[in-house]
């Protein structure tokens, strides 16, 4: 095992709102070896993008890094002075965002934009970058590169776009590249290609890269290894095989649950988790999981189960976790995956009625 | 830049220009020549004399025949001839009205834009402090303080109480006696005129920054690495100043209403106070030129306006 | 989903009504919280009534010019801000410019209200060829400063209190109309129209039933920021010796009279530019409140 180039230990990252403190990354640890490329998932509001824009830098008041360190080659990204951070923006840390259109400003040329990262930080000689310019627009595979390099955002198309951003990505070598929802805003056929492309990227000039995303199949495609991020805090993380084929987080579980799968038998249904992530400012007690989870226990109310080693190289948090779940709750078959469903644990410690018998009870819980 | 579209575009511009110009001067002729009294009444002209005074000046036709003979010479650039003062021509007197006044205001717009930029971009780069409050709360003192006030406050202060530090140089008596037209002497009139139409730019200017500086675009170049000067000048402001050149046309029309009252109080002899000046003379043929002149700035303002957009925003053709 | 009996009753019977209570009560909510509206509020209540008792009462005859009282006289208990050029006394020409400027100021903005909003409507409601007339005529006039057209047609009318309200008015409405066609334009679109329309209800009042009151919010914004407009024309105006005719005294007008004696007499400039800028101040803060409040998809 190599060194990791991005540590990040314990990171909290909170937003101090008119109503109330919004807890939206809690203890959050990670590593990023060189080279590797790691997913993040989880529903929206889980805490993802906000991390990645912690490890930058750019969280927005009233949102500020509350907790943790962020080890980069050997220093603390959080102690740094804005100078020093600015200097590792775009330069050996890069990110791409969701939407290609909005994230590229209007008035300014695409080989502008992406010249200016370069000229930002001296990495590459000056009189190289215009030639540069071009060549990352067709490694990044823009037809007619040295025309369209004059082209205003507009003038792109939607994938266009999204490549031209990962040329200024790329355009300083980074070691790493974080890549936040770069496909969601595409078209399929068109999010298959940016997809292909990252693979390729990575192969070629080593930058690792941390994919976040929503999206299991995005993730599938291009990942290794992969964390799962429920409610600011990171409950299961394994390689890509792991977590597609033994989810042990019955969170992981319920979200492989709900993705259409091509060859599922017809009988299959399609499941959606019940119910919503919870509110940030106010966490439930123990598991933050528990309240749509199909087989809590007891202790899930009380105690937050700490994240522990489930398998080699997998790790989970979760009192009960899938393989006690399948052998104990007979619930390899489950197709309700309503809250306690499997277990019948009520949130009051009672058995809960079996769920046939209190369905508009539930489905209004989970409004 | 400038394609076949964008040529045409200015071509049926222009074309509108010229019809508004038609139906404003047409309304003002009108409604001008049916005011009471002309300005040889005042003068000792009666009976026989006044009628051939009228003669002469071909005040004795038609109305809309008299407005035909108007728009026919006014075509080739004859706006016709002063009655206050026998027989000259207006053409060359408000062309240089309109040189002082053109100064008056162009230094103003300068000062409105310069003062009202900077005022909202420091606002909305410290949204919410003391700055913030302390620039948009002048903004609306700006707008809310008659020029006329401030015109007093300044001579106050530099002609009566501190005439030795102007050295004279900037010097207002109550009367204008000055010859015209130099920077040094319009500097506290277009100070004063800039003042009150850059609380509007304070404004806009505010507020566009606000929405822009919450836009991806600018998240993505802050993490590019960008200074945060460049990303605030180069990436926010050029976007933040597209709202603000929408209100350039309105502000051309407020500069030229302040103008009017600026140009009177100091007795800058520009087309406002000639305006007012024809107007109370019953000099028709000098308010109907003075108005269509400033029917025509107004015209061309927006139209510039308009073509300013198509550089600032790429996305924006015509 | 499916629309069930509850919606289509609320339709019936009035969504509308209870949607427009809720806003005019998160309006006046916000718009308590503001205190620069409050303070601006108060300052005009005062003013109001400052300008009534001048009806009745000042402590001179603000034309008289008083016996034995010497011109340009400092402020003293006789004379609390002094006399003017003249000899007459300035609380009492104050007073009687605080009842000019408010009834200009209210007079026009209830003249641009009744003639924007009727024409507005008009052409919002109707389209077709009602509307292409009003608004070529509003393109033509449109940017035209409004005060060379006040000045021609004040000259043309007569001098007057009423004649410069009209002459203010002339250009003001159109920015009136035009806010009001735009929210017709935007209002008929939306489906409540389209039930009541359904429901056979008449063009007159769908103008005035629910056209006119989901968008009374902007109106009445728009109409408060013609107030300052049309005071500021109005100083103006007679500061130029354009306006009121004397001896009626205007703030515009004591500001000019002021401004001429300005090395001898300082304040007596001072009055009306502290009062004209305090009031157009306040009516300028209010209007801001009222958008932020009531209208506030126009904050700026």
């Amino acid at each position: 095992m190599t060194d990791p180039i991005l540590e990040v230990r314990g990171l909290s990252t909170h937003f101090f709102t008119d109503d109330g403190e919004v807890k939206a990354v809690r203890g959050v640890s990670f590593g990023v070896e060189p080279g590797e490329t790691l997913g993040i998932v989880g529903e929206s509001g889980c805490g993802k993008s906000v991390t990645a824009m912690s490890i930058l830098g750019l969280v927005q008041r009233p949102g500020k890094v509350v907790a943790g360190e962020i080890m980069f080659k050997g220093s603390d990204l959080l102690k740094l002075t804005k100078e020093e951070l600015r200097n590792i923006r775009g330069r050996d840390i890069a990110m791409i965002f969701q939407d290609p259109l909005s994230s590229l400003n209007p008035v300014l040329r695409v080989g502008y934009q992406i010249d200016e990262a370069m000229y930002a930080h001296d990495k590459i000689p000056r009189d190289q970058v215009e030639r540069r310019g071009i060549d990352l627009l067709k490694q990044v595979r823009v037809s007619d590169a040295e025309r369209r390099i004059n082209d205003f955002p507009h003038q792109f198309s939607g994938g266009m776009r999204q490549r031209a951003m990962i040329a200024m990505g790329l355009s300083n070598k980074p070691d790493l590249l974080i890549a936040d929802e770069p496909t969601t805003a595409l078209d399929v056929t068109v999010q298959a290609q940016i997809l292909e492309l990252l693979r390729d990227l990575n192969e070629q000039t080593g930058a690792a890269i941390i994919l976040i995303t929503h999206n299991l199949g995005v993730v599938a495609g291009l990942c290794k290894r992969v964390l799962v991020m429920y409610a600011g805090e990171i409950v299961e993380e394994g390689t890509a095989e792991q977590i597609f084929e033994r989810p042990q987080h019955p969170y992981t579980w319920s979200l492989l649950r709900s993705v259409p799968r091509i060859d599922a038998n017809r009988g299959h249904r399609l499941l959606s988790i019940e119910g919503l992530p919870p509110d940030l400012i106010d966490l439930p007690q123990g598991c933050k999981f528990n309240p749509r989870c199909p087989f809590r226990v007891e202790r899930c109310f009380k105690e937050s189960p700490p994240i522990e080693q489930v398998a080699p190289a997998q790790h989970a948090a979760c009192w009960v976790t899938m393989e006690r779940a399948y052998a104990e709750m007979g619930a390899g078959t489950i197709t309700d995956t309503s809250p306690g469903a499997a277990s019948g644990v009520h949130p009051d410690g009672r058995r809960a009625l079996p769920a046939a018998e209190v369905p508009a009870a539930v489905a209004e819980a989970g409004q | 830049m400038l394609t076949r579209g964008t040529l045409i575009y200015i071509a049926q511009r222009l074309a509108l220009i010229v019809f508004t110009l038609i139906a404003v001067s047409f309304l003002v002729f009108i409604t001008v020549h049916s005011l009471p009294g002309s300005a040889f009444e005042s003068e000792r002209v009666h009976g026989k004399a006044l009628q051939l005074v009228l003669h002469q000046y071909g005040l004795d036709r038609p109305i809309l025949v008299q407005y035909w003979s108007f728009l026919t010479s006014a075509i080739h650039g004859n706006l016709g001839v002063s009655f206050q003062i026998r027989g000259l021509p207006i053409t060359p007197l408000v062309m240089r009205e309109l040189s002082v006044s053109a100064e008056l205001g162009g230094t103003a717009l300068l000062i409105t834009i310069g003062i009202g930029t900077t005022f909202g971009v420091l606002a909305a780069m410290r949204q919410n402090s003391w700055v913030d409050y302390t620039l948009t709360s002048i903004a609306v003192v700006g707008y809310s303080v008659p020029s006329f006030v401030l015109a007093g406050l300044g001579v106050l202060i530099f002609s009566y109480w501190l005439p030795n530090v102007t050295n004279g140089v900037i010097s207002y008596p109550a009367i204008w006696t000055g010859t015209y037209g130099t920077l040094v002497e319009l500097s506290l009139p277009a100070v004063i005129l800039g003042f009150y139409t850059s609380g509007q730019v304070t404004r806009i200017t505010r507020a566009a920054m606000l929405e822009v500086l919450q836009q991806d675009y600018i998240r993505t170049a802050r993490a590019k690495g960008l200074k945060s000067r460049v990303v605030t000048v180069r990436h926010a402001l050029r976007n933040a100043l597209i709202p603000v050149i929408s209100i350039l046309g309105p502000l051309v029309i407020s500069i030229i209403t302040g103008s009017v009252i600026i140009e009177n109080i100091f007795g800058i002899p520009g087309l406002g106070k000639e305006f007012v000046e024809s107007i109370l003379g019953a000099d028709y043929n000098v308010t109907v030129a003075v108005f269509t002149v400033y029917a025509l700035l107004i015209g061309i303002a927006n139209l510039v306006v308009d073509l300013l957009y198509t550089v600032v925003d790429p996305r924006i053709r015509y | 989903m499916a629309i069930s009996t509850p919606v289509l009753e609320e339709y019936a019977g009035g969504t509308v009504a209870r949607e427009q209570v809720g806003l005019w009560r998160d309006g006046f909510r916000r718009l308590r919280r503001n205190r620069l509206a409050l303070a601006a509020l108060v300052y005009l209540t005062i003013l109001f009534v400052v300008a009534i008792v001048a009806l009745f009462w000042t402590p001179y005859n603000p034309a008289a010019i008083l016996p034995n009282t010497l011109t340009f006289l400092g402020p003293s208990a006789a004379h609390p801000l002094g006399t003017d050029d003249l000899g007459r006394d300035l609380l009492s020409r104050m007073m009687q410019g605080a009842q000019i400027s408010l009834i200009v100021g209210v007079g026009t903005s209830a003249i641009v209200l009744t003639v924007g909003v009727v024409v507005g409507l008009i052409a919002g409601y109707f389209r077709g060829w009602i509307d292409n007339v009003i608004s070529v005529f509003i393109n033509i006039f449109y940017g035209i400063p409004g005060i060379l057209v006040a000045i021609i047609l004040y000259l043309v009318l007569g001098r007057g209190l009423g004649n410069i309200m009209i002459a203010i008015s002339a250009t003001a409405w159109m920015d009136m109309a035009r806010l009001v066609r735009g929210q017709a334009f935007s209002i008929r679109e939306r489906e409540y129209i389209e039930a009541a329309r359904a429901s056979g209800a008449r063009s007159g009042k769908i103008l005035f039933g629910h056209i006119l009151p989901n968008s009374l919010g902007p109106i009445i914004v728009q109409a408060t920021f013609v107030i300052p407009i049309a005071i500021l024309t109005e100083a103006f105006l007679s500061y130029l010796g354009l306006g009121i005719p004397s001896p009626l005294a205007s703030w515009g007008s004591i500001a000019s009279e002021g401004y001429a004696a300005l090395p001898l007499e300082p304040y007596m400039m001072l009055w009306p530019a502290v009062a004209l800028s305090l009031t157009l101040l306040a009516f300028n803060f209010l209007g801001d409140g009222l958008r932020d409040a009531f209208d506030p998809r126009q904050r700026l």
